[in-house]
């Protein structure tokens, strides 16, 4: 996929399956939810070497890299510990994400000024 | 369920609380290494001045990290749940780990005796606020001390750890990487915690308005020590306030 950072998301069709969480229906809010017909490009995430959760967690997880680093469609970046939050879809204003290293809820907005995605803590 | 998004929101904070999740957490990026750093990191030739100048930042670190873990294991009795009870003995353990570690750090560089260093070279400022945030935890004010403590300690720590690492000697550096990397989940906690309070009882944001102010001018006065002591140009001062007063804000509380 291109415009996507080194280390960050490949589109699902090129690559296989990755391991499951746990059983269950996704969480009202989640971008699962949020995405019914299964209409949005899914991504298959690659471990970049984010070492800050646990093993099963890492791949939605990635540092900012700085000036240079772009977000891709499924991510976004935490405000509160600025580490990149990444999503198995494409993400759009209203989704629910979590950011694992600081245990924080976020929502998915749109910058009305810059047309990017954000994320505002949900407390 | 193949994404960490689709958990319930209840089944989120379980597991982030976990001592669980803290233990694989930390496991990732402190197995193999020694009082915080790869045991093979090598020093770095520092000119005395350097040394010196290192040597009082890691005490004024080490006031800060005393001060989080005295506050963090006094506010276990009065958190208002489970949750923030197993949260707050892995924040313990952590602070105990950064106040090891920094002390370490100066035993390295030639302070014979570190506890006698810091009494002797800490910020006054810092030391004021250690004291305050004690006397929020001993007076039982939950809100209060969590603001004290996670909100603007650890804001204040996350924003000076980052900049100091970039500029650090490579073992100092390491081990500042791996502190941040703690902290992330200290700010989390406090900025959530309170978050979710000031949203369903809005006059607790008077009174923490009111430990903002009287407290910021002690942070922000450390802050300054500090950056002078690491050199940092006067913009760089600035854009580290603005860190430190980003978290305070998105809680609602006017900068």
């Amino acid at each position: 996929m291109s415009g996507v950072p080194d280390g960050g998301a490949r589109d699902e069709r090129d690559v296989a399956a990755t391991v499951e969480l746990a059983e269950g229906e996704p969480a009202a809010g989640s971008p699962a939810a949020n995405d019914p017909q299964g209409d949005r490009q899914r991504f298959v995430l690659d471990d970049t070497g984010f070492d800050e959760v646990p093993k099963k967690y890492r791949r939605f997880y990635r540092k900012w890299k700085g000036a240079g680093d772009r977000l891709a469609p499924n991510e976004v970046i935490c405000p509160v510990c600025k580490v990149v939050i990444r999503s198995s879809r494409t993400l759009l204003p209203g989704d629910r994400v979590y950011c694992m290293p600081c245990m924080s809820r976020l929502v998915v907005t749109r910058n009305e000024a810059t047309g990017d995605l954000e994320a505002l803590v949900a407390y | 369920m193949s994404d960490v998004h689709d958990l319930e929101p209840q089944a989120f904070l379980e597991e982030v609380h976990s001592f669980e999740f803290w233990f694989q957490a930390v496991e990732g990026y402190l197995s193999g290494t020694t009082w915080g750093h790869r045991p093979d990191a090598i020093e770095s030739p520092m000119s005395a001045e350097d040394r010196d100048r290192l040597i009082t930042v890691l005490c004024n670190y080490c006031v800060g990290e005393a001060a989080a873990l005295e506050g963090a294991s006094g506010l276990i009795v009065i958190a208002p749940n489970r949750l923030a009870k197993v949260f707050l003995a892995t924040q313990v353990a952590d602070e105990g780990r950064h106040l090891e570690v920094f002390y370490h750090r100066m035993r390295d560089l030639g302070v014979s005796d570190p506890e006698r260093e810091v009494e002797r070279r800490a910020s006054g400022s810092l030391q004021t606020f250690r004291r305050r945030l004690l006397e929020l935890v001993a007076s039982k004010d939950w809100e209060a001390a969590i603001f004290a403590q996670n909100v603007i300690l650890e804001s204040l720590e996350f924003a000076v750890f980052q900049d100091h690492a970039r500029e650090a000697d490579p073992v100092t550096a390491e081990v500042l990487r791996g502190v941040v990397k703690d902290e992330r989940r200290h700010i989390g906690f406090g900025e959530n915690e309170l978050g979710r309070r000031v949203a369903s009882a809005p006059h607790i944001r008077a009174r923490l308005g009111q430990i903002k102010k009287e407290l910021d001018h002690l942070v922000l006065e450390a802050l300054e020590e500090t950056n002078l002591l690491l050199g940092l140009p006067r913009d760089e001062h600035e854009r580290l306030g603005r860190i430190y007063l980003e978290s305070v804000a998105r809680l609602g509380f006017a900068t």
